[in-house]
């Protein structure tokens, strides 16, 4: 049902080029550092991750405490495990600041984008503010010339 | 009398708009560079001593080169510890210190992370403020055209009653 000229969702716009002068230079023109960090931050902040992680830990606390399981290798207290956690935690900081400096980047560019764009749109209006009131003018002596032809018309005819 | 004026208004064709994108890929990856729009001005240059160390310190800790480095220092430590036999093993398997130091890393990591999260919602609130500004100046302008229109559909309506008022 949806028709040819729907609008393409997000995801579907990833794959094409952008509209936007700043999605353009952001998105489309980024290195392959800036799109490896687009991809982690978005790859750790997702359900997904979310879902593998505690699976995981929940394997590993299992089997390192279920007698059933023979081959051990981090028994209570988990302090391996703790390890684990930690350098989790040691990346996710720096991603979450590399994916913020991204973000602080795009907003600044934006904002930027936003200058030029308003300063057009400043002096269009200003251009037709001018043209209005060049047309009141010419308006204002349209109605002289009248008067002047009415006056001279009633001098006439007295 | 008054000439017609033919000429094209001030055209924001292809070429307005590939010197924006110009203008814009400099200021891009830069945030030196001089900037355009006044929010930018007091957020980037601007910014006080407290302030340019935050944008820094999130600038070093939220790249590449500090997380390659980051996991080979780590390797190089797990290393140590486990095979080279020219060193004395320091903190041998399961690693307690390594993760003391990581934990170490997180604590701070945190923190300045809010940092720069809190830098980037005072940026945001003045963008607001600005914007409010802007849209003020601009209703203006739409009330100046708005009052000059008004005016000329007066001086319309009486060259009306004038050719109105002429004998057929």
């Amino acid at each position: 049902m949806a028709s040819e000229k729907s609008v393409p969702t997000a995801r579907q716009r990833v794959a094409r080029q952008h509209k936007h002068p700043v999605n353009q230079l952001f998105h489309d023109e980024a290195t392959v550092g800036e799109r490896v960090a687009d991809q982690a931050a978005s790859g750790i902040g997702s359900w997904w991750f979310l879902a593998i992680q505690s699976v995981i830990i929940a394997v590993w606390i299992a089997i390192n405490s279920v007698e059933f399981f023979t081959h051990k290798w981090d028994i209570y207290p988990f302090i391996l495990l703790n390890l684990a956690f930690t350098i989790q935690a040691a990346f996710t900081g720096p991603v979450l600041l590399l994916s913020g400096n991204r973000q602080a980047q795009k907003d600044r560019l934006r904002l930027e984008h936003t200058a030029e764009v308003a300063e057009a749109a400043e002096k269009a209006t200003l251009q037709i503010l001018e043209e209005i009131e060049r047309n009141t003018e010419a308006t204002l002596k349209v109605l002289e010339h009248l008067k002047k032809r009415r006056d001279a018309k009633g001098a006439v005819q007295a | 009398m008054a000439q017609s004026s033919t000429q094209a208004p001030a055209p924001l064709g292809a070429a307005h708009k590939a010197a924006v994108v110009h203008r814009l890929r400099r200021a891009h990856r830069n945030p030196d560079a001089a900037h355009k729009h006044p929010i930018n001005q007091a957020h980037y240059t601007d910014a006080t001593l407290g302030e340019r160390l935050a944008d820094r310190v999130a600038a070093i800790i939220g790249s590449w080169p500090f997380i390659i480095g980051q996991s080979v220092l780590m390797v190089l430590w797990v290393y140590l510890n486990v095979w080279a036999i020219f060193i004395k093993h320091w903190d041998p398997y399961p690693f307690i210190l390594l993760n003391l130091v990581l934990s170490f890393q997180a604590t701070y990591a945190g923190p300045i992370v809010l940092l720069a999260g809190n830098r980037q919602s005072q940026k945001d609130r003045i963008t607001l403020e600005h914007a409010a500004d802007e849209s003020d100046k601009g209703e203006q302008h739409i009330t100046k055209i708005l009052i000059e229109i008004k005016k000329n559909t007066e001086l319309t309506l009486q060259i009306l009653q004038e050719l109105e008022a002429e004998p057929v």
